[in-house]
């Protein structure tokens, strides 16, 4: 489905498709240069090709089924690839397709500033943009005009915006959790004014009250694959009320209201550091932690999640200050660890299962 | 923190008196034991005669780390990943807790499993570094083979050997509740860009600001320059010792080497820290003069890549060397020579940007492939054993490639050995002597 949408989009409006690596990088600049972003998780599943065995089994799925994929051609549709600075392991990745073969086609790091926001990041986040500007441009074939840039900023605004209002009044919307992340992961590839559209008519679904039924769960974690996770939590009788996976809701900026958009690479700088906390950007833990704190609460969720990739060392390392945080609230807490399966396995689904049941449970006899 | 005189005399009298009193005492101890009934030899043992300087080292080591244990309080603490740029720090009086080196103390002390286990119980995943593992639960259950670990009052992580630090060190910094500075040397991807420098750049200027509010005085810049050409010097000794293994056959192992790095990541920028390399480096020299080997029959010279298997290193090194195998360098005891050349005392923080950057685990595969090229030729290997490390993704990543372009280009056997830097539980130690047999016995 993904080719035949590349392919229309380059054959309808001489679009290019850069395959993207996770998590974080500025869309808005594709946007703007009329690029096709397609993100790669993974993908899913047992590695396409041999070439998965170019780095260790102790490498993360999603590195190691993104080189498979790569190195085997199946993103030819694609004209470039750009890795962002997300772990070590992607930034290996970089480096062993582009320098050891497996990519031939252009290539693009971004790397994030690592730490907390200073003027010195500030300042290089700049650079950085500029830097991916000036090699996209070259990949379209035409400059960056500033008022594309404005123009893209306020596209994406918009998608934040849409894709906030349905994740915060998740409770009134009119779409179990399988529909609605289903809606949500077609961002990664879809051209941004037809997500758009696909939200703002989801977004039309959104009523008074509330209509979502059964215990409601706060989910956090790294990209949610498998897809039918979300199925066996749906039958056992919950649904997600709060959302801080890296691929979805750790990308939704909420903040700041207005934005200035004089210089639309500090306003791409603004929205970086207004954006959720993410360990692969490196926040600070304490404050990731009051975050998640205040999420839960705020969305009333009766249980907490961890759904994570085995191998995955920046979600991971934050596993133990989450179950601290949430112990400490009296919280109950599943963890959750995958490796970029197509399906839930059993054990995994019988633990789910549990776990609701144990909400319920507990819910009664408060 | 608070300081007070009390705390930093006892600080001194632990530094400069009580250890090297108790390192003078374990020496005498040694030296009776010796003087007693003559014990057999060891004539079966596969290695050439003991280092000398192993005893300083000893004692170097072993006072660094007595004096930690009442620096809290008495001077400024700084824990720092050791590829941060500390010469920063010293000039202003911090004491340098290296939480790798003592996570690889741990490891060959075998409490690694111990430790790990602590904070497992909390959350962490056996998969992540054990290093990290192991330093975090040094800290939430106090144990530790040095005695006690003094507390921080500044966290210093630099991302240019890894982004673990990076985790491990947040983590830190929210138990201690103490100020974290990340120097963030972005990844070099042929060459690094003009933005890339200026960011480091200003960053160390950042880095000066807030250790002169953390120590509470500023930093001079003569005394930083000073600073700054005793640890040129000392990573340039360090290049000489290691240098001294292109003789055949080489004066000690590469293992030798592993131990003996410690005081050039925990004492760079220190006269002891020199002093103690000028007299390795004329032992190995004259070790050279007189055709004194690591082991005694050196019959294939090879090349290591990555982190030693610390808790196994005297099982690995006894099996190589009993057939005539020496590894005569490794890529990881380079790392600290390489550095130095870049760093220049007339030019502190721009040296710096420089020689932080350009660390082998913070550039592309191809400089690291130039790199074990050089090595191999300029030591004349005859093969090479990359440590596949599970604890270490970024030096691992890429290995299996490496392996194919080295044999190919260079005609010497290759073998990528999986194993873990610190924790046994991840090794089969039987697996692995069967895998370095096997590798060994292709050399007949």
């Amino acid at each position: 489905m993904r080719n035949a949408y590349i392919a229309k989009q380059r054959d309808e409006h001489g679009r290019k498709a850069v395959a993207v690596l996770p998590v974080h990088y500025p869309k808005e600049l594709f946007t703007a240069l009329d690029l096709l972003a397609v993100e790669m998780w993974g993908p899913p599943g047992a590695p396409v090709s041999a070439d998965a065995g170019r780095v260790q089994a102790y490498v993360c799925a999603v590195v190691r089924n993104a080189l498979a994929f790569l190195a085997s051609g199946r993103a030819d549709a694609c004209e470039a690839v750009l890795f962002p600075h997300t772990c070590d392991s992607i930034q290996g990745l970089a480096t062993l397709l582009t320098d050891f073969g497996g990519w031939s086609k252009p290539s693009f790091v971004f790397q994030h500033p690592r730490g907390s926001a200073r003027p010195s990041s500030r300042a290089y986040y700049l650079g950085e943009l500029r830097a991916l500007a000036d090699g996209l441009a070259g990949l379209a074939g035409r400059p960056l005009a500033p008022e594309r840039l404005q123009e893209a900023i306020r596209l994406h605004r918009r998608i934040d915006a849409a894709r906030a209002a349905l994740l915060d009044g998740r409770r009134r919307l009119a779409l179990d959790d399988v529909e609605l992340y289903r809606l949500l992961r077609r961002g990664e590839w879809l051209w941004p004014e037809d997500h758009l559209a696909e939200l703002e008519a989801a977004r039309a679904k959104l009523g008074p009250d509330d209509v979502a039924r059964g215990v409601p769960v706060m989910i956090t974690g790294y990209v949610p694959e498998p897809g039918t996770l979300f199925e066996v939590l749906g039958d056992a009788g919950a649904f997600v009320v709060a959302d801080d996976y890296a691929a979805v809701g750790r990308r939704v900026v909420r903040a700041p209201a207005a934005l200035d958009l004089d210089d639309p690479f500090l306003a791409l700088a603004e929205l970086y550091w207004a954006a959720p906390p993410c360990p692969t950007r490196a926040s600070d833990q304490v404050a990731r932690m009051r975050y998640l704190a205040e999420l839960c609460e705020r969305s009333g969720a009766a249980g907490v999640i961890v759904h994570e990739q085995k191998f995955c060392e920046p979600e991971l390392f934050d596993v133990a200050a989450v179950k601290k945080t949430f112990a400490g609230k009296g919280a109950k807490l599943l963890y959750l660890e995958g490796e970029l399966e197509t399906e839930l396995s059993g054990q995994a689904t019988t633990r789910l299962e549990a776990f609701v049941e144990m909400i319920t449970g507990t819910a009664r006899v408060a | 923190m608070s300081r007070s005189i009390g705390r930093r005399i006892e600080f001194e009298v632990a530094g400069r008196v009580v250890g090297p009193a108790l390192a003078a005492f374990e020496r005498a101890k040694k030296l009776a034991r010796r003087r007693g009934p003559a014990r057999p030899g060891k004539p079966s043992s596969p290695f050439g005669p003991p280092l000398e300087a192993t005893r300083k080292l000893k004692e170097l080591m072993t006072t660094h780390y007595l004096a930690g244990r009442y620096a809290d309080g008495a001077v400024p603490v700084a824990w720092v990943t050791s590829g941060f740029p500390v010469e920063i720090l010293r000039p202003l009086g911090f004491h340098a807790v290296y939480p790798e080196n003592h996570a690889a103390l741990c490891s060959v002390q075998r409490v690694v499993p111990e430790l790990s286990d602590a904070v497992e119980k909390e959350g962490y995943a056996r998969d992540l570094c054990s290093y990290a593992r192991t330093d975090l639960g040094s800290v939430l259950t106090g144990k530790t083979p040095v005695g006690r670990l003094p507390k921080p009052d500044l966290l210093c992580c630099c991302t240019n050997i890894c982004q673990t630090v990076l985790y491990w060190y947040r983590a830190l910094a929210a138990h201690f509740g103490v100020p974290l500075f990340v120097l963030d040397t972005p990844y070099i991807y042929g060459q690094a860009p003009g933005h890339h420098r200026a960011y480091v750049r200003a960053e160390l200027e950042e880095l000066v600001g807030l250790a002169e509010r953390v120590a509470g005085r500023r930093v001079e810049p003569d005394e930083l320059e000073a600073v700054v050409r005793v640890a040129r010097d000392g990573t340039r000794l360090w290049g000489e010792c290691l240098a001294q293994s292109r003789a055949r056959p080489a004066p000690w192992t590469g293992f030798d080497g592993f131990f003996h790095i410690a005081p050039i990541v925990t004492l760079r920028g220190t006269e002891a820290c020199n002093a103690y390399y000028r007299m390795l480096r004329d032992e190995l020299a004259h070790r050279v003069a007189r055709g004194v080997g690591g082991i005694r029959d050196e019959r294939h010279r090879l090349l290591w890549d990555n982190l030693p298997v610390w808790f196994d290193v005297r099982g690995m090194s006894t099996l190589l060397a009993e057939r005539g195998f020496n590894f005569v360098c490794t890529s990881y005891t380079n790392a600290w020579a390489e550095a130095g050349s870049r760093i220049d005392p007339a030019d502190p923080i721009g040296s710096a940007v420089l020689a932080y950057t350009h660390i082998i685990l913070n550039q592309d595969l191809p400089n690291r492939l130039d790199i074990l090229r050089r090595l191999s030729r300029d030591y004349s290997v005859d093969g090479a054993v990359l440590h596949s490390d599970r604890s270490c993704k970024p030096y691992s990543i890429g290995q299996i490639d490496l392996k194919q372009r080295l044999a190919r280009e260079l005609d010497i056997k290759v073998l990528v050995l999986e194993a873990d830097h610190g924790d046994p539980r991840a090794y089969s130690v039987e697996q692995g002597e069967g895998r370095l047999t096997a590798f060994m016995e292709s050399f007949a």
